[in-house]
């Protein structure tokens, strides 16, 4: 089009804003003259500051102002928050409603990991795209016979590209369609979306009825055959690439370094308390878990979270250790806390002029066990799949090198789906991880509406989704413990007399977004700096950074919030 | 030709046919765009795909959906505050707007370097690399069509703008001004909601671009600039819950069925449209789904509202007196519904067959009216009927069905008969 700047091969990358991503992300890099990224720098460019704003307000407050940070997974972390006051209240919240929550949470992953796949990264891979930066691949794409064609529909590689084209193509369309149909089922018990209504402590806020359940079950059964159809298509596009070019492998590579804190809880082990976290924790239908190179460490949410700990560094904030007493020096089970543990951080905003050598983004690091980690679907399935000790569901098994599916019959017949633990974890890989991650959500809602509907028939829908709970006058620590589509979502509250004293958000990017104070990148940095330049032409496009880059389905708005 | 056409898409007309939107995002959450992108009346398809005939075709430049990034996806934004764009542009602008002007380095809400910014335009400050999203909205609000503010912040200011912000942020008509018009002269238009109802954005987005398009008059807006239509009435007056509030029936705690005023619904009081639009497609709603409404359409949210959870003071009164009043009307509702749950066949004198008239299977069991009961039935059909034909004296003289109570009549003995499946089952194979 009429308006385009080209860039000479070799000068510096400067994308600014890189679209299709939630918030504002801005990258900065040098190439060297062999066409290598070096020096990445992931800036997040928006800060509203809602950790400043949270404090001092009623911690009634808490839910319907911290999940507004994130319009794109504002229901993550309206649970997150009720789960926070949960612990802080001592609430437990009847089988009922946290069945009720469980399936909104799944839900909002089938509105949001279409959307990410077909509408944020899908384009990368589509015909127009691939025409214009690899035309070599886009004629052996035509002469590629699609794998999964019986599943998915498409002869060629080539028509999946196709597909893939903004707006005109059928995947496009079709994902915005799938992303309302499980907007449709969300908002019949969460009033709203995003920023859903009636989510509370102790419960859910909704007048759940058979027509409710029966509604939503009708939405989730389409994601049956809709998310085996979607695994089959990056599957496809995955071993295209890969067959093609072995050097894809690199594109967006990062660490096997992953965590996660679960989600959806089982209603008849989640209590709330810290003290039994790391039983219902364990007991989720995604198990919480922290990987270094691959291997395990635990699985056991205070393990997990007491080890986190954030760095300014390399962000517009004052430094708050050394600043005051530590505030919190023991975990509810009395081990000792960094001052850099979210109960002990505080946000003290700084502007300034960004220095690519000093401060330069308004994302923090969290890092844990001071390792750089990865969250989203990827790191969900991975700690399932290598913990091995989900309970017993439905339609999940996990075999320690792998998570199994069990899928029911809809249109397609009953069938049996794998995602296995990658050799090499990379931009590709961690698409095809959403789109299992999609056919996960949607089990996980099928088995909690069933569960639902059994609950609706033993107690009534009126008398079990909410318990009475009353918010003391003390001094009283919490945290909530979820994920959301992208994965770790933690909520660290201080309150005291009803306020808020202090309120810690960790959102998945933020994780993942920047340098810590080692200097040490996070993944987004990481995956672009191993990325390769393989586009044989319109190099100014930087396609493959962007594949890197928006293949963990950034958030900013959520990370800096 | 019985009705013109021309002009409403089918022949081209004479207009240009094409209008740009700039998207910008200031202190958001990007919730705007996700509910614009959930929108299905019109749909983001819908617009953008040309699809509408009388629409003018929507070009809608937006970071979360555009295909280009960077230089390529802000060049047109560049253009379009140039004035050589060649086409009508509205901004929508999402999230409030920061106070980073008075900043002498740094920004709150940025994109874009100043390379991609237009030429001759006064960036904030010194050279602010990446460029403030106050820098483009100084730019692109002179020469723009329309300004549109989208959702809560944009509009009024949302939650940064809360009690305690540090951002010093601000609605899009406060930042330009009262005195601001659009280059077609049109005030900052508001479409508020935290998330807003996506319809009711992408209908007032299509309602100002065929204006813009010249193929309709601009519709009404109110004197906060929010469409008329969409938000001159109370959410209470359509929420399905306002018939337990008439009868002075309240929830005591979330999840009871019955009107949320006293577990902290501002509804009586606010102005917004999602029990009758649904959250999408007719389905969902705040307190359609139980959630209790917290203003958030609302200049005054959040802060007007807290804390969320409690019954607002004004609810006290209101409520109060429909406790006495709605009392007293559900206890004679109940009195007709008794009437009207009662077939004509179980009312007549003479049962016929019918064994136990007035009795169902599922525990029905309607005895004989109370004398009180008989002397208003009797009176109600009377007022019901004056001055019409009495379907109740009708209804005496109509003989009794011969078939009621069929299987006793016939001697069927349900005892004796046993499910179908003890006897014999065809599996899905063999059908």
């Amino acid at each position: 089009m009429a308006y385009e700047q080209t860039t000479a091969p070799g000068d510096p990358i400067e994308i600014d804003p890189v679209s299709r991503v939630a918030g504002a992300l801005s990258l900065r890099a040098s190439v060297d003259p062999a066409g290598r990224v070096s020096d990445a720098r992931v800036m997040a460019t928006t800060f509203r500051g809602y950790e400043v704003l949270l404090q001092d307000r009623d911690v009634r407050d808490s839910i319907f102002i911290s999940s507004r940070a994130c319009g794109v997974c504002g229901g993550a972390h309206a649970i997150c928050s009720a789960l926070a006051m949960e612990m802080t209240f001592g609430i437990r919240p009847p089988e009922f409603g946290i069945v009720i929550r469980n399936v909104l949470a799944a839900v909002e992953n089938l509105t949001d990991h279409p959307s990410h796949l077909f509408l944020r990264a899908g384009p990368d891979f589509s015909e127009p795209v691939v025409r214009d930066t690899n035309p070599e691949l886009w004629t052996r794409a035509q002469a590629t016979a699609a794998a999964g064609q019986d599943t998915h529909g498409f002869t060629h590689v080539s028509d999946i590209m196709t597909g893939l084209t903004r707006f005109t193509g059928v995947l496009y369309r079709e994902a915005l369609a799938m992303s309302r149909t499980a907007r449709e089922a969300y908002v019949l018990m969460g009033g709203k979306y995003p920023h859903p209504q009636t989510i509370v402590p102790g419960g859910i806020s909704s007048t759940v009825d058979p027509s409710d359940l029966s509604l939503a079950l009708l939405r989730v059964v389409k994601f049956i055959d809709y998310s085996r159809r979607v695994a089959a298509i990056w599957d496809d596009l995955v071993s295209f690439f890969y067959e093609a070019d072995e050097r894809y492998l690199h594109v967006g590579a990062a660490p096997a370094n992953f965590i996660d804190l679960g989600m959806w809880d089982d209603p008849e082990a989640y209590d709330g308390t810290y003290e039994n976290a790391a039983h219902w924790g364990e007991r989720r239908w995604a198990t919480p878990g922290a990987i270094v190179n691959g291997q395990l460490q635990t699985t056991k949410l205070p393990a997990i979270d007491s080890d986190v700990e954030e760095f300014v560094d390399h962000s517009f904030y004052e430094d708050w250790v050394g600043k005051g007493e530590q505030r919190v020096t023991e975990d509810p089970n009395g081990n000792p806390l960094s001052p850099r543990h979210p109960w002990n951080k505080r946000t003290l905003p700084q502007p300034g002029a960004p220095n690519m050598g000093g401060k330069y983004t308004w994302a923090t690091a969290p890092r844990w066990r001071r390792h750089a980690m990865e969250t989203g679907p990827g790191a969900r399935l991975w700690t399932t799949a290598l913990a091995g000790t989900l309970p017993h569901r439905g339609f999940l098994e996990p075999t320690g090198t792998s998570l199994r599916f069990g899928v029911p019959h809809t249109a397609l017949p009953a069938g049996e789906l794998e995602w296995h633990v990658p050799e090499v974890w990379n931009a590709f890989e961690r698409n095809r991880a959403r789109a299992y991650g999609l056919l996960h959500s949607t089990l996980v809602a099928y088995e909690n509406l069933m569960i639902g509907f059994d609950l609706a028939r033993i107690g009534g829908t009126e008398s079990g989704i909410f318990n009475h709970y009353k918010i003391p006058k003390d001094h009283v620590i919490g945290a909530g413990y979820w994920g959301g589509a992208r994965g770790y979502i933690s909520h660290h509250i201080e309150v005291n007399d009803r306020v808020i004293q202090n309120y810690q958000i960790i959102a998945p990017s933020t994780f993942m977004a920047s340098r810590d104070s080692t200097g040490t990148p996070g993944p987004f940095e990481q995956a672009v700096m191993a990325t390769p330049a393989l586009a044989s032409q319109g190099h100014e496009r930087h396609i493959d950074v962007l594949r890197a880059i928006r293949s963990f389905d950034p958030c900013m708005s959520c990370s800096t919030h | 030709m019985a009705y013109d056409v021309a002009g409403h898409g089918a022949f081209g007309g004479s207009r240009e046919g094409i209008v740009h939107v700039f998207w910008l995002s200031g202190m958001s959450c990007d919730g705007c765009s996700v509910a614009m992108l959930g929108a299905a009346n019109p749909s983001v398809e819908d617009l953008v795909l040309d699809r509408v005939p009388d629409l003018p075709l929507v070009v809608m430049h937006h970071p979360m959906i555009s295909e280009e990034s960077g230089h390529d996806l802000l060049a047109p934004y560049a253009a379009a505050a140039e004035g050589s764009l060649g086409a009508p542009y509205i901004v929508v602008l999402e999230g409030s707007i920061p106070d980073d002007q008075p900043l002498s380095a740094g920004y709150l809400a940025a994109m874009g370097t100043a390379g991609d910014f237009p030429r001759g335009a006064r960036l904030g400050g010194a050279a602010v690399q990446p460029v403030r999203v106050t820098d483009w909205m100084i730019a692109l609000a002179p020469r723009a069509a329309a300004c549109i503010a989208i959702g809560t912040c944009a509009t009024w200011g949302g939650i940064p703008a809360a009690a305690g912000n540090v951002t010093g942020s601000m609605s899009l008509m406060d930042f330009l001004g009262s005195d601001y018009r659009s280059a077609r002269g049109i005030a900052v238009v508001n479409v508020p909601g935290c998330a807003p109802q996506g319809d009711n954005f992408t209908e007032t987005l299509a309602a100002v671009v065929r204006y813009l398009d010249g193929s309709r008059d601009l519709p009404e807006f109110d004197e906060l600039g929010r469409p008329a239509w969409l938000f001159d009435q109370t959410v209470h007056r359509h929420c399905p819950k306002a018939g337990y509030y008439e009868e002075g029936v309240f929830a005591e705690e979330p999840g009871d069925n019955q009107c949320l005023v006293e577990i902290g619904c501002w509804g009586p009081v606010v102005q917004c449209n999602i029990v009758e639009r649904g959250a999408i497609n007719h389905m969902g709603g705040c307190m359609v789904a139980g959630g209790a409404c917290i203003g958030c359409t609302m200049p005054g949210f959040p802060d007007k509202y807290s804390p969320f959870y409690k019954s607002p003071p004004g609810s006290a009164i209101s409520g109060g007196i429909s406790k006495v009043t709605g009392g007293g009307i559900r206890r004679l509702r109940r009195m007709s519904m008794r009437t009207a749950n009662s077939e004509s066949i179980w009312d007549r004198e003479d049962a016929g067959a019918l064994d136990h008239p007035g009795h169902t299977g599922w525990g029905l069991a309607h005895g004989s009216k109370n004398p009180l009961e008989k002397i208003n039935a009797h009176f109600y059909k009377k007022l019901q009927y004056r001055g019409s034909v009495d379907h109740g004296e009708r209804n005496k003289k109509q003989p009794q069905p011969r078939s009621l109570d069929i299987l006793r009549q016939k001697g069927v003995d349900l005892d004796a008969s046993t499910d179908v499946l003890q006897e014999h089952v065809i599996t899905r194979e063999e059908l």
